[in-house]
C-alpha cells in the first residue's frame, strides 16, 4: 500500500482545464473532453448539428475563476472540487425533483386511483420539485460549495490519468 | 401497498439491472472508478430512467397501442430517451448554471445506456399502470445505483491492494463484479416474481 498518500487533506476531485480567456481578476477556462461524446468516430454525425461537437459542449461548460495565482491564456491547470460537493449536487439536480415528483403522484394515487390523474401530479411535483432544487442550488452557490479551485499549473500533455496516477504517487 | 413494496424490492435487488439483466454493463465498468463519480452518474441515470419511463408508458398506452404501433415501439422509446436526456441537461443548466458544470458531463453518456431503454421495454412487457411502471422504472434505477456505487468503492480498495500483475486493471475489476453478482443471487430467495 502507497503510505506517501496524505489521507488527512480533503478529498477533491481533480479535474484538467485549459485557460482560454483572462478578463481582468476572472480568468475563463475551460475543461478537458472526458466523455466519449464529442470524440468518438460518430461525432461528426451525432445529433443536431452544434449540439454534439466537441466545441460546443466545452464551451457550454465554461467556467471562471478569480485570476489570484496569474494565469495567462493557453495554460494548463488542474483544478478541484471537494469530493461531497459533488454528492450535494447530485442530490441537489436529481433527488429533490424526484422524490418531489413520486411523493405527489403516491399522493394523487392515493387519493385518486386513475392513471391521468397521477401522471398530472407527477408533473407538477417534477415542476415543484425543480424550482425547490433552484432554491437550494442558489443557497449552495452563495456558499461557494459548488466552485471549482485553483490547485496548481500542470503542462500541456498532461491527462485526466496522469494526474491521477501522480497524486497516487506522491508526486 | 404490499404489491407495490415487492414490485420495488424485486426490481432493485432480485432483478437487478445490472447484475441479473446485464443492462448498463458500459457504465458499470466504465464510471465505477471512483465513488463520486459512480454517485453523480448513478443519481443522473436514477433521474432519466425515471423520466423517460413515465413518458414511455404514456406513449405506449396513448399513442402505440391505440393506433397499433407497437412495431415502432424501440424506435419511439429510443427518441424519447434522447428528448428526456436532453430536457435533463437543458433544465439543469437553467435551474443551475455551477450544477451543469458539474453534473453536465454525465448526462451525454446515458442516451446510449441500455439500462435505460431496457428498463422501458420491460414495464411495457409487465402491462403495469402508470404508478406500478413509475415504481418499478424507480426502484430498478435505485438498484443500478446501489451496485454502481458498492463496485466503485470496491475498485477504490483494489487500487490500493497489491494484486499480481496479470490480474491487475479490467480482469480483477471481471473477477470482482462476478463474486457480487454471486452475492446478490442470495435476494433470489425472497421472491419468486
Amino acid at each position: 500500500m502507497d503510505d506517501t498518500l496524505d489521507f488527512s487533506a480533503p478529498a477533491m476531485v481533480e479535474g484538467i482545464a485549459h485557460v482560454v480567456a483572462v478578463d481582468g481578476n476572472l480568468a475563463w477556462l475551460e475543461p478537458e473532453q472526458t466523455t466519449s461524446c464529442g470524440s468518438c468516430a460518430s461525432s461528426g454525425a451525432c445529433g443536431a448539428k452544434g449540439i454534439g461537437t466537441t466545441a460546443s459542449r466545452l464551451e457550454a461548460r465554461r467556467f471562471s475563476l478569480e485570476n489570484e495565482a496569474g494565469l495567462t491564456v493557453g495554460e494548463t491547470v488542474v483544478v478541484g472540487i471537494r469530493e461531497n460537493a459533488l454528492v450535494k449536487a447530485s442530490l441537489t439536480a436529481y433527488a429533490i425533483p424526484l422524490t418531489a415528483a413520486l411523493g405527489c403522484g403516491a399522493l394523487a394515487q392515493w387519493a385518486d386511483g386513475r392513471d391521468i390523474i397521477t401522471m398530472a401530479a407527477m408533473v407538477g411535483g417534477l415542476a415543484l420539485g425543480l424550482g425547490l432544487a433552484r432554491l437550494n442550488a442558489g443557497r449552495l452557490s452563495a456558499r461557494g460549495e459548488l466552485a471549482p479551485r485553483f490547485l496548481r499549473r500542470t503542462n500541456e500533455t498532461a491527462t485526466c490519468h496522469t494526474i491521477t496516477f501522480n497524486k497516487k504517487a506522491g508526486e | 401497498m404490499k404489491a407495490y413494496i415487492l414490485l420495488m424490492v424485486s426490481a432493485a435487488l432480485v432483478n437487478n439491472v445490472i447484475l441479473a439483466r446485464f443492462l448498463g454493463l458500459c457504465s458499470f465498468m466504465g464510471v465505477t472508478t471512483r465513488i463520486d463519480t459512480a454517485v453523480g452518474m448513478g443519481m443522473a441515470t436514477t433521474f432519466v430512467i425515471t423520466v423517460s419511463s413515465m413518458a414511455d408508458w404514456a406513449v405506449e398506452t396513448y399513442l402505440l397501442q391505440p393506433f397499433g404501433l407497437g412495431y415502432l415501439r424501440t424506435v419511439t422509446f429510443i427518441l424519447v430517451i434522447a428528448a428526456a436526456v436532453q430536457f435533463t441537461e437543458m433544465t439543469v443548466k437553467k435551474v443551475s448554471p455551477p450544477l451543469f458544470q458539474m453534473l453536465g458531463i454525465y448526462l451525454p453518456l446515458i442516451t446510449t445506456n441500455c439500462a435505460v431503454l431496457g428498463v422501458a421495454l420491460l414495464l411495457v412487457e409487465g402491462r403495469m399502470t402508470f404508478i406500478g411502471a413509475t415504481l418499478f422504472a424507480f426502484a430498478s434505477s435505485i438498484g443500478y445505483s446501489l451496485v454502481m456505487v458498492i463496485f466503485a468503492g470496491l475498485r477504490e480498495r483494489l487500487a490500493l491492494a497489491e494484486v499480481p500483475r496479470l490480474f491487475a486493471g479490467p480482469p480483477i475489476g471481471f473477477i470482482v463484479a462476478s463474486l457480487l453478482a454471486l452475492a446478490f443471487m442470495g435476494f433470489s430467495g425472497m421472491s419468486t416474481n
